[in-house]
């Protein structure tokens, strides 16, 4: 079995935008081992967030090859491609985006609602994932009731509760203060050390990105550091 | 199924926890459904009253060429004639007096019978309250049809007066025809005296024929027997007799069936246009959906079963409130002395349920349609 999680070769994304054609990525080269945290950093419009969401599997390359997992996402049909993110990715998206009427319990139950898990095993998870962030005994609250942080946590839970292997999150601590960070890198560390998960995160902070194993800043669509070489 | 199920519970959570935008929706297609099972109960009804039915075995004799109680006027000696007739079961004179002859929504109609013969003409009336002793005894005493007794609150012992005429309630019965339940039985000599038809002098016979096969002829001969006398007879099956005296009716009637239609309409549009709202409302949260493995025919499915949803409950509502308040009303539609009871069944129910649900499943279709058709990037921009 392979030992990457991630790996990419001459990976492009481009798109038309009017009369111009946009390539926010192109011929990117990128390996991530199993259990790496790794933070991505670049100024706005460097591309992070299209790779992220070429990773995650909810966008799709012009050109090159992602293999996530041992699987080449370009052989994937869009139905495929949807059956597969449910059970390999984990998305952290910067605003949580959880669903407003909605206790913590059912935003983080959404993911499983597809499954055919029975409702103890699905409430099982659920209670778990929320333990594992802290929030077991906020279940019942919807996310108005939550702070920030929190919010995020829930968020994490359902990124968490599939058991997907590759978590990506999209500046998960750029709308919190200080502390909520804090506590949601320690969170992310805690799931790469403790259950092995890959996280890739795109980040604004160098605080946030210092939490991370391994830093790589993008420009222009193309990494600055040669992230191959390291390996 | 189980995944199917899920969804359900997820379109139920979302639809429960909007409540004032569900409840004015549902309000609005329940007022639709009201209006479409009202305009339906008329159009089932009007057909109950003028479909010929192979069971049909009655002929209603009535003056050529008069189309209102008041001026058909026949002998009341015909009867023995017409009984002679070969194929003739029962015939029995029947003095029609209203209280009032054109269109109306509250008609009280007298039909003055010889007490003697109404049981052996109609066996199939039963007496649901006081007795047919107590008919018999009081020459005032009047048989109430349940319809008719229910619509005035009327009950035995009770006296009321119309078209001039006044009567102690008797009984109220029940009877498998229609129009037996929407009127008042007389004795006939008190209705001819209280009308100031005169006695020996009534606006009708009904004539019970062996065989629903026999009305044609038996129709003919009749006619024939009386053509070359001083008051010949138009004689035609008893809905036939209802779809033309009662035209006027049927046409208004037939017309409504365009209320209904609007009020499809108007259901469909309400839905659709509710959820196309949802829908837009809904982008990113459709697509962080979509982001967790949510397929489209998911997303599909949970704006569909909350159309379907809406539908149903509106349709629930609509039917349910339509069909009580009917049912309570009794309303009675008459013309020339021909009445027509408004009442739902469940036939109607079943239909306009059917219909809240159909109609919101259909019309949550385009607006599920837009709630996939976007690239999950753009929408997570929205």
């Amino acid at each position: 079995m392979s030992e990457w999680m991630i790996q990419c070769r001459g990976l492009s994304k481009s798109y038309r935008k009017g009369a111009t054609v946009v390539t926010p990525l192109e011929a990117l080269d990128l390996k991530v081992p199993k259990g790496e945290f790794l933070a991505l950093m670049g100024p706005s419009g460097s591309g992070k967030t299209t790779l992220l969401n070429l990773l995650s599997g909810i966008d799709s390359p012009t050109q090159g090859s992602l293999v996530i997992a041992g699987q080449e996402i370009a052989e994937l049909s869009r139905r495929q491609l949807t059956a597969w993110r449910a059970r390999h990715v984990g998305y952290i998206f910067q605003l949580y985006h959880l669903v407003p009427v909605l206790t913590a319990f059912e935003n983080v139950e959404l993911p499983l609602l597809l499954s055919e898990m029975s409702k103890k095993e699905r409430h099982d998870r659920v209670a778990t994932a929320l333990e594992l962030v802290g929030l077991g005994d906020r279940i019942h609250h919807t996310p108005t009731e939550l702070s920030g942080g929190q919010e995020q946590r829930v968020a994490i839970a359902r990124a968490i509760v599939a058991d997907p292997p590759l978590l990506v999150a999209d500046e998960p601590t750029g709308d919190l203060d200080r502390d909520s960070a804090t506590r949601i890198l320690d969170l992310l560390r805690g799931l790469t050390r403790d259950y092995g998960k890959t996280i890739v995160m795109v980040t604004h902070d160098a605080k946030a990105a210092a939490a991370a194993d391994r830093t790589l800043h993008l420009e222009k669509g193309q990494l600055l550091e040669n992230p191959c070489a390291d390996f | 199924m189980r995944r199917f199920l899920n969804l359900l519970r997820l379109s139920w959570i979302q639809l429960t926890r909007h409540r004032v935008r569900s409840l004015l929706t549902i309000l609005g297609v329940a007022s639709g459904m009201f209006l479409f099972t009202a305009v339906e109960t008329l159009q089932r009804s009007l057909t109950r009253a003028t479909k010929a039915t192979a069971a049909d075995t009655t002929l209603v004799v009535y003056r050529e060429n008069r189309f209102c109680p008041s001026t058909s006027r026949l002998p009341e000696h015909y009867a023995d004639e017409i009984r002679r007739i070969d194929g003739v079961r029962e015939v029995i004179p029947v003095q029609v007096v209203v209280n009032h002859c054109g269109a109306s929504l509250d008609v009280v109609t007298f039909r003055g019978v010889p007490p003697e013969q109404l049981k052996r003409f109609a066996p199939e009336i039963e007496i649901m309250e006081g007795s047919e002793e107590a008919w018999l005894e009081r020459d005032d005493g009047a048989l109430l049809g349940e319809v008719f007794a229910q619509r005035r609150g009327l009950s035995p012992g009770d006296r009321f007066d119309a078209a001039g005429v006044t009567v102690t309630v008797s009984g109220v019965l029940r009877s498998p025809h229609v129009q037996d339940n929407n009127v008042a039985y007389v004795k006939l000599p008190f209705l001819q005296q209280a009308s100031r038809a005169g006695l020996g002098v009534v606006t009708q016979f009904n004539v019970r024929v062996e065989s629903g096969d026999d009305l044609k002829r038996v129709s003919e001969r009749i006619d024939e027997q009386f053509d070359s006398g001083q008051e010949p007879t138009d004689t035609r099956p008893e809905k036939a007799f209802f779809a033309e005296t009662a035209k006027e009716l049927v046409e208004l009637i037939g017309f409504t069936r365009w209320l209904g239609v609007g009020a499809v309409v108007a259901v469909a549009a309400l839905v659709a246009n509710a959820l196309l709202l949802v829908v837009r409302g809904r982008v990113k949260e459709n697509a962080v959906l979509r982001t967790l493995g949510f397929p489209s025919r998911a997303i599909a499915t949970l704006v569909v079963s909350e159309g379907g949803m809406l539908g149903l409950a509106g349709g629930g509502a609509g039917v349910g409130l339509a069909a009580a308040f009917l049912q309570w009303q009794s309303f009675t539609m008459g013309n020339e002395g021909q009445t027509l009871a408004v009442r739902p069944d469940g036939w109607v129910v079943i239909v306009g349920i059917g219909s809240g649900l159909l109609l919101g499943v259909f019309s949550s279709l385009w607006p599920a349609y837009q709630a996939i058709r976007q690239p999950i990037v753009h929408s997570l921009r929205h």
